[in-house]
């Protein structure tokens, strides 16, 4: 069985002379939860944007046995789903309905599959009676939610999150993790945050300066200090904090 | 009036305009009974004449302007024989005057009676060239971008300048333009990459499919047959 990412030696720059991925070699395996860390900067949304094929550097993205090219374009975003950062960059459409249908009516799905998905999205993230409402009256949990219902409709094999625990509330993160642990897709998740990694990814990978520096299980990695601290991401003051609180 | 199918109220709207534009200048006595058209138009959609008048008045300083200044040009350029000049000239200034006051006021009626998006299906169903359409429908998203922007750079510029600004205030709003302009430019970068991640090629493709009832072409028949025969059996002057 093909790996669900392949990516080898991925470079690419924003402007030249300045590389925001540099040689970069990964590896995700069918149904695995990848968390992905790093400083600020360093190129993980980047990296995401990668896999959809929006962007296209030097080197091989294959999704499954599909290599990310011009070509494949059309098969490629059936099968990568991105959920960005902010909700409200993607959510553009007059209602939620019709955000969540976007996807499945440009993969070319008839009007009763559409309806279907729509449906089964809007259930499966708890949003059943949202359908008319419009986007940007939501509170920032359930237009999160939304914009994962705008992926999961088209029911992607591969869920890359950007951020996606960012600006939630204890209790929403809670409903969240919950709804990410549920999903059978393969995902790679970047986000800041370490504890709500700890508790869905099975591996991390570090990215700093353009390249994957380690990869391994999510809690040998976040626990190795000197590793993190090298990195760029000192968790010393979390670690206290814990200590202190807790 | 809401739920006519939006082609039925476009080609409606469209004829309204073309029968009230191609009447001969200086010709105001027809507009009696096309603004009575419209205003039962209004009446019946139950749209508040207030909501009407709010919206007709940010446009008619460009409306008086050309019921102004197009008489005048004619009598400058000597083009237009005028026997009585000035009775002549305020003819044509007030039929000028009406023709956009009502053709503005129809289409406030159509876009009070049918949401943006539904338009623009009817739209392309009318076989509007793919570009137009793409560009109408990615300017309408867009322009929440531009207000969400404004709205928060304006803000961040209130919470930072207690009352009156003591600064420069052209540079400050200069600024903040530019400011808006760059973001929106960023924003709506990042909302077309995630429309391109969920299959966008171009085609804005609806849920809904439009269906034409016997109702809709009913009643749009008969309001621009009420146009057209205003247009024709009303005689200039009459």
């Amino acid at each position: 069985m093909p790996e669900a990412i392949q990516i080898k030696n991925l470079s690419f720059s924003y402007t030249p002379g300045k590389p925001v991925l540099n040689n970069l070699n990964l590896e995700v395996k069918p149904g695995e939860k990848l968390g992905l860390i790093g400083p600020m900067g360093t190129g993980k949304s980047t990296l995401l944007l990668h896999l959809n094929g929006i962007l296209a550097g030097s080197g091989m993205v294959k999704i499954g046995d599909t290599l990310v090219e011009n070509r494949s374009l059309a098969d490629i975003r059936r099968k990568v789903g991105l959920v960005f950062q902010n909700p409200d960059d993607q959510l553009f459409s007059p209602t939620v309905e019709d955000d969540v249908a976007f996807g499945p009516l440009n993969f070319g799905y008839s009007r009763e599959e559409v309806a279907k998905r729509v449906r089964n999205a809007l259930e499966a993230m708890s949003l059943t009676g949202f359908e008319k409402s419009v986007s940007h009256h939501l509170s920032m949990g359930e237009r999160k939610r939304v914009a994962l219902a705008t992926v999961i409709a088209t029911n992607p094999e591969v869920i890359a999150f950007d951020e996606p625990f960012s600006s939630l509330d204890p209790s929403m993160m809670a409903q969240l993790l919950k709804l990410i642990n549920g999903l059978q897709a393969t995902l790679v998740i970047v986000s800041q945050l370490f504890l709500p990694l700890l508790s869905c990814c099975d591996r991390v990978a570090i990215l700093n300066k353009g390249s994957i520096m380690a990869v391994g299980p999510a809690k040998d990695i976040i626990r190795d200090d000197e590793l993190m601290r090298s990195n760029g991401m000192d968790l010393g003051f979390y670690k206290k904090a814990c200590r202190a609180f807790f | 009036m809401h739920k006519l199918d939006p082609r039925v109220k476009l080609i409606m709207v469209f004829l309204g305009i073309v029968a009230m534009v191609s009447e001969t200048p200086g010709n105001i006595y027809p507009f009696v009974f096309y603004g009575a058209v419209i205003l039962t138009l209004i009446l019946l959609s139950r749209i508040p004449p207030g909501f009407v008048l709010k919206r007709l008045f940010f446009v008619s300083p460009f409306i008086i302007m050309a019921a102004l200044f197009y008489p005048a040009s004619l009598m400058l350029a000597g083009e237009y024989k005028f026997v009585n000049p000035q009775a002549e000239a305020i003819n044509i200034g007030l039929s000028i005057f009406l023709k956009a006051g009502m053709s503005i006021i129809l289409l406030i009626w159509l876009i009070s009676t049918e949401k943006f998006h539904a338009l623009l299906h009817g739209l392309r169903k009318l076989r509007m060239p793919r570009l137009i359409g793409i560009i109408s429908a990615l300017m309408y998203r867009y322009v929440f971008i531009l207000a969400d922007e404004s709205l928060k750079t304006t803000r961040a510029r209130d919470s930072r300048s207690p009352g009156k600004l003591k600064m420069n205030r052209i540079k400050v709003y200069s600024n903040q333009m530019a400011m808006i302009f760059l973001r929106s430019w960023e924003r709506s970068k990042t909302i077309y990459d995630s429309m391109l991640s969920r299959g966008f090629t171009g085609d804005f493709k609806d849920m809904k499919e439009l269906e034409l009832k016997r109702n809709d072409i009913l009643i749009s028949v008969l309001i621009v047959l009420v146009f057209l025969s205003i247009r024709v059996f009303i005689e200039p002057g009459a």
